[in-house]
């Protein structure tokens, strides 16, 4: 249900990685000679990397300056990717299905559908509790489902009415299909509560 | 002989008085307009908006913005589940702009709709009723 910052991870893992492969290729090339040989211009290996007073270098203001503001950025950076770690449910706000907002707009929060979907699973024979969760813009929408179900459920034939139920009865109210679909199942000790009573189909004799 | 049947005429007209409607007489006509629908519903029940419950045979919440003749409505309604929102709301601006207009001489020009609701028809609480 909840979305983790999978994408850029991988991102910045690429990014950090190739700058690690290439700090690590340069440091070896180094080490074994080879960047000496490479280009005479570049210091030996056994002799010292820098050579010169680091005072002097980081004396003027302004490259405490550059450094400082460099530090904090990489610091920001840092700190937002972490926050980037919160899982995130990141559901869709409302839908806009005016077709000419001139003539009026239709407006209707991802929430009411998701909550028309969440009421017919519920209806299901052996779900305990549902939540269903709509992403996406209202003309490519996603349906993230969590089912829970209890331990007589029959799950083929909940999974088989989820999909030949509620999922064309959402596709039928936005007038579109479904862009993404998933369906998490959990199973529960606890029985199903729908209610007390049952509308009867018998006969009224006067 | 015929100007003076016009003067009559229009001292007629001046001496039968003016009719005006407040808005809420057009907001209660739409509103009624769009209950008379089945696939729409308003909210009925609570106290000062709460514990309201949704309910089809309920009027939905109409409000107007009048200038001059010239009406914009928002409303929020429940619809049921399923039908194709789009198509639907879209059947009901029609209607509602329509009979808003023949039954009071207003044009409607814009009707904003807010679906707070959806639910199937046959859907039971799984409780009893008083009927």
């Amino acid at each position: 249900m909840r979305q983790h910052a999978g994408a850029l991870n991988r991102t910045w893992l690429v990014i950090l990685g190739i700058l690690a492969l290439a700090g690590g290729v340069l440091i070896l090339l180094a080490a074994s000679g080879t960047l000496h040989a490479m280009s005479p211009a570049t210091v030996a290996a056994e002799n010292p990397v820098v050579t010169g007073d680091l005072h002097t270098v980081f004396e003027p203001a302004s490259v405490t300056a550059i450094v400082l503001v460099a530090g904090i950025l990489l610091g920001a950076l840092g700190l937002l990717w972490i926050l980037a770690q919160i899982p995130r449910r990141n559901p869709a706000d409302r839908y806009r299905l005016h077709q000419d907002p001139a003539s009026g707009t239709t407006l209707c929060e991802a929430s009411v559908l998701g909550s028309a979907v969440e009421n017919q699973i519920n209806t299901l024979p052996g779900v305990v509790g549902s939540s269903a969760l709509l992403r996406g813009s209202a003309r490519e929408p996603d349906l993230t489902m969590k089912v829970t179900v209890n331990n007589r459920a029959d799950i083929q034939d909940i999974l088989h009415s989820i999909n030949a139920r509620v999922i064309p009865d959402l596709s039928t109210a936005l007038e579109t299909p479904l862009r993404r679909t998933g369906i998490q199942l959990e199973v529960s000790g606890r029985n199903p509560v729908s209610g007390s009573t049952v509308a009867t189909t018998g006969t009224v004799i006067y | 002989m015929n100007a003076t049947a016009a003067h009559a005429g229009s001292r007629d007209l001046n001496s039968r008085g003016r009719t005006v409607l407040d808005r809420k007489v057009v907001e209660k006509i739409a509103s009624q307009v769009a209950s008379e629908e089945s696939f729409a519903g308003g909210s009925s029940g609570g106290f000062l908006g709460i514990g309201a419950h949704s309910d089809f045979s309920a009027r939905p919440e109409v409000t107007v913005e009048l200038a001059g003749n010239i009406a914009a409505l928002s409303m929020e309604i429940g619809l049921l589940y399923p039908v194709p929102l789009r198509q639907v709301t879209e059947q009901l601006r029609r209607r509602i702009s329509e009979r808003v207009t023949a039954l009071t001489g207003v044009e409607v020009r814009q009707i904003d709709i807010t679906v707070s609701w959806l639910k199937p028809a046959d859907e039971t609480t799984g409780r009893r009723r008083l009927l």
